[in-house]
């Protein structure tokens, strides 16, 4: 069994990173420091970076019971990790044509066994070892030529937007050969572009804005508020468990839960009813600013999209951003509800945000909320409010839990 | 006498990790999941706790878990959840693996009469599938395609990999492919992410055949699955617990205790595989050793190391007496197996598993079933075939 070919490399690409000229030594390094991170609980992986690939291997595949099942698993892993493009699972085999050929033959056998055909193809061939005795065009040529007749009927060469791509790589110590990539997820590693907070009600809108800031590169912690005794328990598992689950698309998450019901009373007691959400949504800006100046942060990031609800218009938006002491991004800002439905879902959020528990923006609701807030009323209704006080005592009551990416799902 | 119990395919003694681990739900841990106050509270993160074990152990998403009561209501969400309410005209709805247990077979026969066109899948010569044919039977109308990994009477391992491969090829999205791995799980590695890679699909999974309490399982969705919003239709409804997909208070106590015997099944499986296979060479070495050979006994399909075969659980055919005359002579002498599944043991009708292996209905009646778990030795298996043998003696005199 052992000298068949098998799968024992991972091929991984990443796109828009190549274009960073200057930088991109530190974004590969920060990529690759990512991806050990996140496969850390599935197996030891060594990865080299080298022209524009990272390879990742099992360190000790003779440990693994099933080592082809590990690195594949170790490759779906890899796709949830923000900055990289696609990964190819490769098949290891010798230096020689026509090994290569055959291998390619085996594998294309397997995938085409039940297609009715054709599906356009096309072989590309790299050669990191000059000193082979084929050159890429000419090793593409004798590989595509030695496709068996039954298997031609269901092919079409294509060389552009081809369904099925047959790499083969020839490295000085081995060759590899794949059948087609798996998309990643595209965007840029995560902490290669700062850090920032995201507020994170128990919504299906705001775990997918952080799962957009991590894609973008933002170390992105996750801040959210609970009202003992107006909220209970549950609500604060279901934060948990969101957070846990938008952790695994970075190494380090934290999970900041702040007291809130005593800011709450208080706008309740001393302000005007119609104005309680635009407040409370302006202490959440405050107490998240001040989180992340703490830990270098230099943005917010809120699932606000305009028009959602009766509260997100521009006028109330602005009033709730006047508050901010930082940049606030809107990463879900031109999303239909739909759309967001269908990210929540990919990501893996969407059944966790529509477990029903109450989130404490509902905690005395008025009756008629203000749709056109103003921020001179806003600031005139906190006059009446402490606000350095309200904020000292929320700060010291925040709970912080962390994350490390890869334990938390397999 | 000391019991020989060779009916793990059956059930399993629930361990003892597993029973600490539902004790303290039924004690000072007893709050409902849906309840607003702590006690609820920790039971509801009890809960997803154990759903993240169970996801985690078969290479799946949490939210792809629904807890059912067991392996066949899991097959039968799976059956009645995901197929349409009426045909498509355009060829087979649903096809289902030829030796599937009741629990799938009985549904598909109820799905054909309320007229789905409803297709039984071959075994080859090999008894293996013949997937040249079920790949011909897919096709963009086909709903469900629902084929058991390991079968529970003769051990057979069916190559559910590339029957993926013809639904991928041949239904696509349109298709579900639903694996029963109720006998499969803690006996070979289980790996939602490579089986269905990107396809629509589900495993079935049931407690107590790894050392788990009766009454739990699960329905595992893979990740296209939940991606596409592809979940089944409940079966019953209620207060909206699992996503609404299985209403109804959970069963906490019963899913810790099947949460921590999933875990350790899938840390165990080399272990149960070695263990499994000494007691089967054991088992089969010492039959063919014994007067029974002679007498036209013999293991419906042998073992063999070709990967097609999990090794824990094997049909015995048997000389002369039907398997029920046997069964009650091997009790006497403390030996304790089944015959055919344990599910028909009580039933005059005969498993169509058997009969799609190629027996005849006279044959079929005379098979006895042997199964082991990582606990079975090979001494106790030549214990078997000794009190086999003595059997075998006596109902010669009769």
């Amino acid at each position: 069994m052992n000298d068949l070919p098998r799968p024992e490399l991972i091929l991984v690409r990443y796109g828009e990173l190549a274009l960073k000229g200057k930088n991109r030594s530190a974004f590969e390094r920060k990529l690759v420091e990512n991806m050990s991170a996140a496969t850390a609980a599935i197996a030891p992986v060594r990865y080299e970076r080298s022209r524009g690939r990272i390879t990742a291997a099992l360190k000790r595949p003779e440990e693994q019971a099933d080592a082809p099942a590990t690195l594949q698993r170790i490759a779906r892993r890899l796709q949830e990790v923000p900055g990289l493009s696609s990964v190819s699972v490769c098949i290891g085999v010798p230096k020689d044509p026509a090994v290569i050929s055959a291998v390619v033959n085996a594998e294309l056998a397997e995938r085409l066994e039940f297609e009715r055909g054709p599906v356009t193809f096309r072989v590309s061939s790299r050669r990191a070892d000059k000193a082979f005795e084929l050159t890429s065009v000419e090793l593409d040529r004798y590989v595509a030529e030695r496709i068996p007749p039954e298997l031609w009927d269901k092919l079409e060469a294509k060389l552009k937007g081809a369904e099925l791509e047959i790499g083969i790589e020839v490295r000085p110590e081995r060759a590899f050969v794949y059948l087609g990539r798996h998309a990643g997820i595209g965007g840029l590693p995560v902490g290669s572009l700062g850090r920032a907070v995201c507020l994170l009600s128990g919504g299906i809108d705001s775990p997918v804005a952080a799962y957009y800031a991590m894609k973008r590169g933002c170390r992105t912690d996750l801040l959210s508020f609970l009202s003992p005794p107006y909220i209970g328990a549950s609500t604060r598992a279901k934060l948990i468990d969101l957070a846990r689950s938008i952790a695994r698309f970075q190494p380090r998450t934290r999970l900041y839960l702040a007291p809130f019901a005593e800011i709450q009373e208080a706008i309740r007691d001393l302000c005007p009813a119609p104005y309680r959400t635009i407040l409370y949504r302006r202490f959440m800006q405050r107490i998240g600013s001040k989180v992340a100046k703490r830990n270098r942060g230099r943005a917010l990031v809120t699932g606000e999209s305009i028009g959602q609800v009766a509260s997100q218009t521009l006028e109330n938006i602005a009033c709730i951003e006047a508050a901010s002491a930082l940049p606030v991004l809107r990463p879900l800002i031109g999303f239909d509800k739909t759309e967001t439905t269908d990210v929540a879902r990919r990501i893996g959020t969407l059944e966790l945000s529509n477990r029903p528990e109450p989130d404490c923006c509902t905690v005395f609701m008025p009756d008629s909320p203000m749709i056109f807030g103003k921020l001179e009323d806003c600031l005139a209704a906190e006059e009446a409010l402490d606000i350095q006080g309200l904020l000292m005592r929320s700060l010291k009551g925040i709970e912080v839990i962390e994350f490390e990416a890869g334990q938390e799902r397999a | 006498m000391t019991i020989l119990y060779l009916d793990h395919a059956a059930t399993t003694r629930v361990s003892d990790p597993v029973r600490a681990a539902m004790a303290a739900a039924l004690d000072a841990d007893f709050g409902n999941p849906s309840s607003r106050h702590p006690l609820g509270a920790a039971a509801g993160e009890a809960l997803e706790a154990a759903r993240r074990t169970v996801a985690r152990a078969v290479g799946a998403d949490a939210a792809g878990v629904v807890f059912t009561s067991g392996g066949t209501e899991a097959n039968n969400l799976a059956l009645f959840g995901l197929t349409p309410k009426a045909a498509s005209g355009r060829g087979a709805d649903v096809l289902v693996g030829p030796t599937e247990h009741p629990s799938v077979r009985v549904p598909a026969e109820d799905l054909a009469g309320i007229g789905l066109d409803v297709r039984t899948l071959a075994l080859d010569a090999s008894g293996g599938l013949d997937l040249v044919a079920a790949a011909d039977a897919i096709d963009t109308s086909t709903a469900l395609v629902a084929q058991m990994l390991v079968n529970n009477e003769f051990g057979t391992h069916y190559d559910v990999a590339r029957l993926a491969r013809a639904v991928r090829a041949r239904g696509g999205e349109a298709t579900h492919l639903h694996v029963d791995a109720v006998q499969a799980l803690g006996k070979l590695p289980l790996d939602m992410g490579s089986l269905f890679d990107g396809l629509c699909g589900s495993l079935a999974l049931s407690g107590h055949k790894v050392h788990g309490p009766k009454g739990v399982g699960a329905l595992v969705l893979s990740r296209a699955a939940l991606a596409k919003g592809r979940l089944p239709r409940p079966m019953i409804r209620g207060g909206g617990q699992q996503s609404d997909l299985r209403p109804g208070t959970e069963n906490v106590p019963g899913i810790l205790g099947f949460a921590r015997a999933v875990e350790l099944a899938a840390e165990g499986v080399a272990g149960a595989r070695a263990a499994t296979l000494a007691a089967r060479i054991a088992f089969e070495e010492a039959l063919a050793a014994s007067p029974l050979a002679a007498l036209g006994a013999r293991v419906l399909v042998p073992w063999s190391d070709d990967g097609r075969q999990a090794p824990h659980v094997l049909s015995l055919l048997v000389p002369g007496a039907p398997s029920e005359v046997w069964l009650h002579h091997l009790e006497e002498r403390s030996v304790y197996a089944s015959a055919g599944s344990a599910c028909q043991a009580k039933k005059k009708d005969l498993s169509p598993a058997l009969l799609a292996l190629g027996l005849h209905a006279d044959e079929a009646r005379r098979v006895l079933r042997f199964s082991f778990s990582a606990e079975t030795t090979p001494a106790e298996c030549r214990a078997a075939i000794d009190a086999l043998a003595a059997v075998a003696q006596s109902l010669a005199h009769l």
